[in-house]
C-alpha cells in the first residue's frame, strides 16, 4: 500500500489557477520529489496532503486516512515544514520548540538538540529577529524533531545557505536511511537530484512527467564531448562509426552519445588520436525536464 | 476539545496586552468613582432641588400670611359691623334661642345643635326681611357665614350659661367675641384637613393660630375704640404689620427650639433663628403687599370702568399671584430644565453611561478586536497556524481553545474591575455612594456582557476570514462603529438634561449593540436591563458558535 496516494485531485481557483488531476502514490521509505515553478501549484497541492484545502474532486490519502476528514489521524503520521516561515507569537526559538513540542506531546528532546548542533542552530534568539535561515532551521527543527514517519517538506531549503543546504541534505539522508518517506518540493533540481528516488514536475497544475532517478542517473547511453588537438584527428574521428550529435569544427570538438556497452570500444579507438581532453556530460533531471517541456511545446505547435 | 499548550501559547502571546489594557482600565474606574465621591459633584445638583424644596416652602409661606391678613381684616371688618348690635345679637338668644330649648328640650348634642341651626335660620330670616331694626348684613359678608356664626353663637351662650350663670347678666360683647374666635378656629382646622390633608396636630395648630389673629385683631380694634381713632384707623397696614411679627414669631420660635434640640448654644440658636425669621418676615410682607396691591388694583380698574366687580374671585386671584414662588415665576420650560437638572443623577451619567459604556469600553475594545484577530485569521494569515495544525491538534480543538482564552481573558479582565469598583466604592462610602454594590456589580456585568458580545462578533469575523486586515476591518471596524454610536447618540438618550439633549441624536442608539447594556434602566431599578442581558449574552454565544463551527469547514492557506 502506498503511503502517500493521491487520486484526480482538483482544485481550481478559475483563471488557470489552481491544480488538476493529479495522480501520484508514494511509497514507504520512498524520498519523493517534487518541481515546478513558482506558481505551478506544488504548494497547493501539499496543502491538500495536510488537510488544509478541501479537494473540488479526487482525494488524497495518507496511510489509509483522507487528507481532508481525518487530518487528525493524518498528523500522527506527518511532519510538515511549511513554505512560508511564519512563527507563533512567542519570544525565542526555545519558547517556539517548547509549545510545538507540548502539541505534539513530545517529551524527550534529544533529537531536537541534536538536530540544533548539526544545522548549528541558536534556539535562544528572539523569533523576530531570526534571519531567512535561521527561521528555516527552527523550522525544520520543529518539523523534525517529533521523528515521525512521513515528511512533507515545501521547499526546506529556502533561505540556507550552500553549507546548510549540504548539512541539511544530509540529515534528508539521514532520514531516508531510517525508513522514512519524504515529500519535498523544491524548484531547485539538483538538490532533488542528491536525494530523491523519484522526482514528479508539475507545470500549471498539471503533472506532466513523473520519473525514477535510477533512469536519469543510469541512462542505457552516456555523452562525451571530445576535443582533438589538431584538425586531421577531427576529421578523422568524424568517419568513425560512433554517434555525433553535435560538431564545433572551430573548437575541433565533438559530442557524441555512445550505449553503455560501447565505452570500451570507444576508449581503444579514442587512443588513436591525440586528444586535448575527454569529458562526459551528465544527464541530469533539468536536461531530462528541459526535455520533456521542450517535447510538449513542439507537440503543441503542431496541434496549433 | 481543549489544548493546554495551545491555551499557554495564547496567553504568553497576548498578557503584556492583557496588562495593559486592564491596569489603566482599573486605575480609570477607581479614579473616576474615588474622585467623583469626594468631589461631592451632587452638590450642585442638590442645591438645586433644595431651591425647589424652599419654593415650596416660600409658597406655603406667603399663603399663611396672606391667610392671616385676611383673617385679620375680615375679623375687624366683621367685629366692627357686629359690635355695636352686640346687645341686639344678644338678644337673639334670649328671645329665640332659650324659648327653642325649653320648648324642644333636647337631650342630646345632635338635638341640641340642630335647634340651634333652626335658630339661626330664624335669625337669618328676621335679619334679612328687616325685623330687626337697625341691623343689616355688612357688605361683603356671606349669609350662610352669617347663619354659621349665629350657630356658634347659640353654642356660646350655651357654653357661658352653662355653669348656672345667670342668664340676664351675659357679657354680650365676649359672647360675640367667643362665638366669632371659636368659628374662626374651627373653619381653620376643617379648611386645614380638608384642603391640605394635615395631621390633626397641624390643624389644631393651625386653628389656634386664627383663634390668636381673630382674638388680636379684635383687641386692637377695640383698642382703637378706646382711644377714639377708629375713625382713621388703617386696618390694613396694622394686619400687614402684626402678620409679620406673627410670622417672625412663629419662625423664630421654631427655629430656635430645633437649634437648641439639635445642640446648639443659646446665643448661636438665638442668632440663626432670628436671622432665619427675618428672612420670612420679609417674605411674608411681599406677599402681603403684592396681596393688597394686586386686589386694589383690580377693584380700581374696575370702579374705574364703572363695571360691576367679584371681590371674593378678585381676592383669590390676588391670592394665587402673592403666593408664587420663586419657580413659578419661571417660564415653564426653564423651571422645568432646572427642576429636571435637580433631579438628574450625575453618578448614574458619569459612571454608568459614561464610564461604562463608552470610556471603559474602550481598551478592553482594542484588546478583543486585537486578539480575536490574531488568535485565527492574525495566525492564518501569516501562516503560523501551519505549526498548530500539522500536529494532531483538531481544528476545532483550535477554536475552541482560542475562543475560551478570549473569555476566560475578558472575563479575568472584569474581575479586576468589579474588585477594583467595589473597593472604590466602599472607600467612597459603600450604600451611601450614590451608586450602590448591587448597581456597580449590574453595570460590571453588563460591561462584561456587552463585551462578551462584542468578543463573539470579533472572534466570528476572525473564523470567517483568511486575511487579518478584513477580519480587523469588519469585526474591528463595526465594534467601533458601535463605540462612536453610542458616544453620538448619548447626546441624545434620556440621560442628558433636555437643555442639552439634542433627541435627534438617538438615532444613533439604534445602530449600537452597546445600546443593549441599559445602565439607565439598572440606575432607575426597572428590570428592563435583565431580557437585554440575555439578548447580549446570545449574541455573544450565537456569533462564538457560528466562530467555531464556520472554521472547521474551510479552506486554509497555510
Amino acid at each position: 500500500m502506498s503511503v502517500i496516494e493521491i487520486n484526480h485531485l482538483t482544485k481550481d481557483y478559475g483563471e488557470g489557477r489552481g491544480i488538476f488531476d493529479i495522480n501520484l502514490s508514494i511509497e514507504k521509505g520512498e524520498v519523493f520529489g517534487y518541481v515546478g515553478t513558482n506558481g505551478s501549484g506544488k504548494t497547493t497541492t501539499i496543502r491538500h496532503i495536510m488537510g488544509f484545502l478541501q479537494a473540488q474532486q479526487g482525494s488524497a490519502t495518507v496511510m489509509g486516512f483522507d487528507a481532508w476528514k481525518d487530518s487528525v489521524e493524518v498528523k500522527k503520521f506527518v511532519s510538515y515544514i511549511p513554505g512560508e516561515i511564519a512563527f507563533p507569537d512567542l519570544r525565542t526559538g526555545t519558547e517556539f520548540l517548547k509549545a510545538q513540542a507540548e502539541l505534539l506531546g513530545l517529551k524527550n528532546m534529544d533529537y531536537a538538540n541534536y538536530l540544533c548542533d548539526k544545522l548549528q542552530l541558536d534556539t535562544s534568539a528572539n523569533l523576530k529577529r531570526m534571519s531567512k535561515g535561521m527561521k528555516q532551521k527552527t523550522a525544520i527543527v520543529a518539523a523534525l524533531m517529533a521523528n515521525k514517519d512521513i515528511l512533507i517538506l515545501d521547499e526546506p531549503t529556502t533561505g540556507l545557505d550552500p553549507l546548510m543546504r549540504e548539512t541539511f541534505l544530509d540529515i534528508i539522508l539521514e532520514e531516508k536511511e531510517k525508513g522514512k518517506t519524504i515529500f519535498m518540493s523544491s524548484h531547485m533540481f539538483d538538490e532533488l537530484e542528491d536525494t530523491c528516488d523519484r522526482v514528479a514536475m508539475i507545470q500549471n497544475g498539471h503533472i506532466i512527467d513523473c520519473v525514477s532517478m535510477n533512469d536519469i542517473t543510469n541512462t542505457p547511453t552516456k555523452t562525451y564531448k571530445i576535443e582533438f588537438t589538431n584538425r586531421e584527428d577531427f576529421v578523422a574521428f568524424k568517419h568513425t562509426r560512433f554517434k555525433i550529435i553535435r560538431e564545433q569544427p572551430q573548437y575541433n570538438q565533438v559530442t557524441i552519445t555512445i550505449k553503455n556497452e560501447d565505452i570500451a570500444k570507444l576508449m581503444k579507438s579514442l587512443t588513436k588520436y591525440k586528444l586535448k581532453f575527454v569529458a562526459e556530460i551528465e544527464y541530469t533531471l533539468e536536461n531530462h525536464f528541459k526535455d520533456v517541456l521542450k517535447k510538449i511545446k513542439e507537440k503543441e505547435s503542431k496541434n496549433v | 476539545m481543549f489544548s493546554k499548550a495551545l491555551f499557554k501559547q495564547s496567553m504568553k502571546a497576548h498578557w503584556v496586552k492583557w496588562v495593559f489594557v486592564t491596569v489603566p482600565t482599573c486605575v480609570m474606574l477607581a479614579i473616576v468613582i474615588i474622585v467623583l465621591g469626594n468631589l461631592g459633584i451632587n452638590d450642585i445638583r442638590d442645591s438645586l432641588k433644595e431651591i425647589f424644596v424652599q419654593a415650596d416652602q416660600e409658597s406655603t409661606l406667603k399663603e399663611e400670611a396672606v391667610d392671616g391678613y385676611e383673617l385679620y381684616t375680615t375679623t375687624t371688618d366683621f367685629y366692627g359691623v357686629l359690635s355695636p348690635n352686640a346687645s341686639l345679637i344678644g338678644m337673639l338668644n334670649s328671645m329665640l334661642y332659650q324659648p327653642a330649648i325649653n320648648e324642644a328640650n333636647p337631650t342630646t348634642d345632635e338635638e341640641r345643635n340642630a335647634v340651634r341651626q333652626s335658630v339661626a335660620e330664624q335669625a337669618l330670616g328676621f335679619i334679612t326681611g328687616g325685623t330687626l331694626p337697625g341691623f343689616s348684613i355688612p357688605e361683603g359678608l356671606d349669609e350662610d357665614y352669617l347663619k354659621q356664626f349665629f350657630v356658634y353663637l347659640f353654642a356660646a351662650y350655651d357654653t357661658m350659661t352653662s355653669n348656672g350663670a345667670d342668664t340676664s347678666n351675659v357679657d354680650n360683647d365676649q359672647l360675640l367675641i367667643n362665638a366669632y374666635t371659636n368659628l374662626v378656629a374651627d373653619m381653620a382646622y376643617s379648611q386645614s384637613i380638608a384642603e391640605e390633608g394635615a395631621t390633626e396636630d397641624y390643624a389644631q395648630t393651625r386653628a389656634d393660630g386664627a383663634r390668636e389673629i381673630a382674638n388680636a385683631a379684635i383687641t386692637e380694634y377695640k383698642g382703637q375704640q378706646t382711644a377714639g381713632t377708629l375713625e382713621d384707623a388703617d386696618f390694613e397696614s396694622l394686619a400687614n404689620e402684626y402678620i409679620n411679627n406673627y410670622i417672625y414669631q412663629e419662625t423664630y420660635d421654631l427655629i430656635y427650639q430645633q437649634n437648641i434640640d439639635s445642640g446648639m448654644s443659646a446665643s448661636d440658636a438665638e442668632t440663626s433663628a432670628s436671622e432665619y425669621a427675618v428672612m420670612t418676615k420679609v417674605i411674608a410682607n411681599t406677599a402681603i403687599t403684592t396681596y393688597q396691591f394686586w386686589i386694589n388694583e383690580r377693584v380700581n380698574e374696575a370702579t374705574d370702568a364703572g363695571t360691576d366687580y367679584d371681590l371674593a374671585a378678585i381676592k383669590t386671584e390676588a391670592r394665587t399671584n402673592a403666593c408664587q414662588s420663586i419657580s413659578d415665576q419661571m417660564p415653564e420650560a426653564v423651571a422645568e430644565a432646572l427642576s429636571e437638572l435637580g433631579n438628574m443623577d450625575i453618578y448614574g451619567l458619569i459612571i454608568g453611561s459614561i464610564f461604562y459604556r463608552i470610556a471603559g469600553l474602550l481598551l478592553p475594545m482594542v484588546f478583543v478586536i486585537m486578539t480575536a484577530n490574531s488568535l485565527l485569521a492574525g495566525q492564518v494569515d501569516s501562516g503560523s497556524m501551519a505549526y498548530v495544525l500539522s500536529t494532531p491538534t483538531k481544528r476545532r480543538t483550535v477554536t475552541i481553545t482560542q475562543m475560551v482564552y478570549l473569555i476566560v481573558a475578558l472575563l479575568a479582565m472584569y474581575i479586576l474591575l468589579t474588585v477594583t469598583s467595589v473597593i472604590s466604592v466602599f472607600i467612597v462610602g459603600g450604600n451611601n455612594f450614590a451608586i450602590n454594590y448591587a448597581e456597580i456589580l449590574l453595570f460590571n456585568a453588563g460591561a462584561f456582557l456587552t463585551m462578551f458580545a462584542i468578543a463573539g462578533f470579533c472572534f466570528m469575523c476572525s473564523s470567517l476570514f483568511n486575511r487579518a486586515k478584513y477580519s480587523l476591518g469588519v469585526g474591528g471596524g463595526l465594534t467601533i462603529f458601535s463605540l462612536v454610536c453610542t458616544i453620538l447618540g448619548l447626546f441624545g438618550s434620556s440621560v442628558v438634561p433636555s437643555a442639552m439633549r439634542i433627541s435627534a441624536m438617538n438615532v444613533f442608539n439604534y445602530f449600537s449593540m452597546i445600546t443593549l447594556f441599559d445602565t439607565v434602566s439598572i440606575m432607575s431599578g426597572t428590570l428592563d436591563y435583565l431580557w437585554k442581558f440575555a439578548i447580549l449574552l446570545g449574541i455573544g454565544i450565537v456569533t462564538f458558535i457560528i466562530g467555531v463551527f464556520r472554521f472547521e469547514k474551510k479552506d486554509l492557506p497555510l
